[in-house]
């Protein structure tokens, strides 16, 4: 099912380029922090983000899905030495369901940029086969982590949705 | 319907048509302001070389200041849903800007050589100091638009200068950024971040308005 969503914000935000490829977007994901619905380019806080988000994916109920969430501007925007952060992997997630049906090969960290305003991206991708017998290592460490590599080594293609929001550090005192 | 939108529109030129019952074309298209699109059917434009003579007489007829007559209405805002919830859905305000110098609003920058960001000039460049400090510092920061369009030209002098490396630049430098840690970490970098980039050193994004007083905000970041 073809969705009429452009991809325009995601080039314009330069997530098309730093995380993922050019696609055509196929399937339509929507992802709630409590009752905030995350529009690209949206500002989350990190204090609503502990937790992981309701994410509803829509498609078939036999495609499996995987959701992959990581900051490619950690720790600073301006030096991302530790390009990309990966916050949470899930595989085998049904469609038209959410990734609590799924297999979760990195448990969700919520955001915590220490410098600057963080992009947070989620990407899902298509599998072709189901991932319920593989044994699918964990990333050694979070830090320098590559959502190519990673879609290439699972033989993942291109991303089928992604969606991203910002999200900064709060200050101490609550302003407002 | 057409009807919705009659009534939208008269209900902003502040009811001028007190007395009207029935709302029609006619009088909705006499009350508004006539678009200069429009051609007295006297002006014929002939063909071939005379046409230019020709445009240099029509536009002497205009009003020399605004293309558009100043009008008290208000002009739409693109299609943005309303934040928050805004009560009735009748009161269509909250869908117009407020157009606040006299009603004069240009689509072109003609005449603005500097953007004054409302303040006087002094004020104005600690304001861009302060704000380019804080970009070569953070990498994104989140502004208002026209704040972040004035601040593109200093962040790529800033940049520049960095680029040319000598010590007379890196004073230079430092007498207009606040934190001299970001100068020299600047000076550092910038060779193999933007050693192949030819100017354009920032980016900007717009994003949604400000929540306390609707201001136009974007992000700016350091591409």
């Amino acid at each position: 099912m073809i969705m009429a969503v452009s991809v325009e914000p995601l080039v314009v935000g330069r997530v098309i380029g730093d995380v993922v490829d050019m696609f055509v977007p196929t399937v339509s994901m929507s992802v709630y922090f409590g009752p905030k619905h995350v529009t690209n380019g949206c500002d989350i806080k990190p204090s609503m983000a502990t937790n992981p988000p309701k994410v509803v994916v829509s498609g078939h109920t036999d495609d499996l899905y995987t959701l992959v969430m990581t900051d490619p501007d950690a720790p600073s925007p301006s030096e991302p030495s530790m390009r990309e952060w990966v916050h949470w992997i899930v595989v085998d997630i049904p469609g038209g369901t959410s990734p609590s049906k799924g297999k979760e090969i990195l448990p969700y960290m919520g955001p915590r940029p220490p410098v600057g305003i963080h992009r947070y991206i989620l990407v899902l991708f298509r599998q072709r086969y189901s991932m319920k017998d593989a044994v699918i290592q964990q990333p050694a460490t979070r830090a320098n982590f590559n959502t190519r590599a990673f879609a290439n080594q699972l033989d993942l293609g291109v991303p089928v949705a992604t969606i991203y929001f910002n999200a900064q550090k709060e200050p101490a005192n609550k302003k407002r | 319907m057409a009807w919705s939108t009659c009534t939208a529109t008269t209900s902003c030129l502040g009811g001028g048509g007190g007395g009207v019952n029935a709302w029609s074309m006619m009088s909705l298209k006499s009350a508004l302001p006539s678009i200069p699109t429009t051609r007295t059917p006297s002006l014929r434009f002939p063909l071939g070389p005379h046409s230019p003579s020709c445009q240099v007489k029509f536009t002497h007829r205009k009003t020399p200041k605004a293309l558009l007559p100043s009008y008290t209405g208000l002009s739409m805002q693109s299609t943005l849903p309303s934040f928050g919830s805004h009560g009735d859905s009748t009161s269509f305000e909250h869908n117009f800007i407020i157009i606040d110098n006299g009603s004069r609003f240009f689509a072109m920058r003609h005449g603005k050589k500097v953007p004054k960001l409302n303040r006087p000039p002094d004020q104005r460049r600690a304001l861009l100091r302060g704000l380019t400090t804080q970009l070569l510092k953070h990498g994104r920061i989140k502004t208002t638009r026209a704040r972040a369009s004035a601040m593109r030209k200093y962040v790529d002098k800033m940049v520049t200068l960095a680029k040319d490396g000598s010590l007379h630049k890196r004073r230079q430098a430092l007498g207009f950024i606040y934190e001299k840690q970001i100068v020299h970490a600047l000076f550092a970098e910038v060779q193999d971040r933007y050693g192949d980039r030819n100017g354009g050193y920032t980016r900007i994004i717009r994003t949604l308005p400000r929540r306390g007083d609707n201001a136009p905000m974007a992000y700016i970041e350091l591409v």
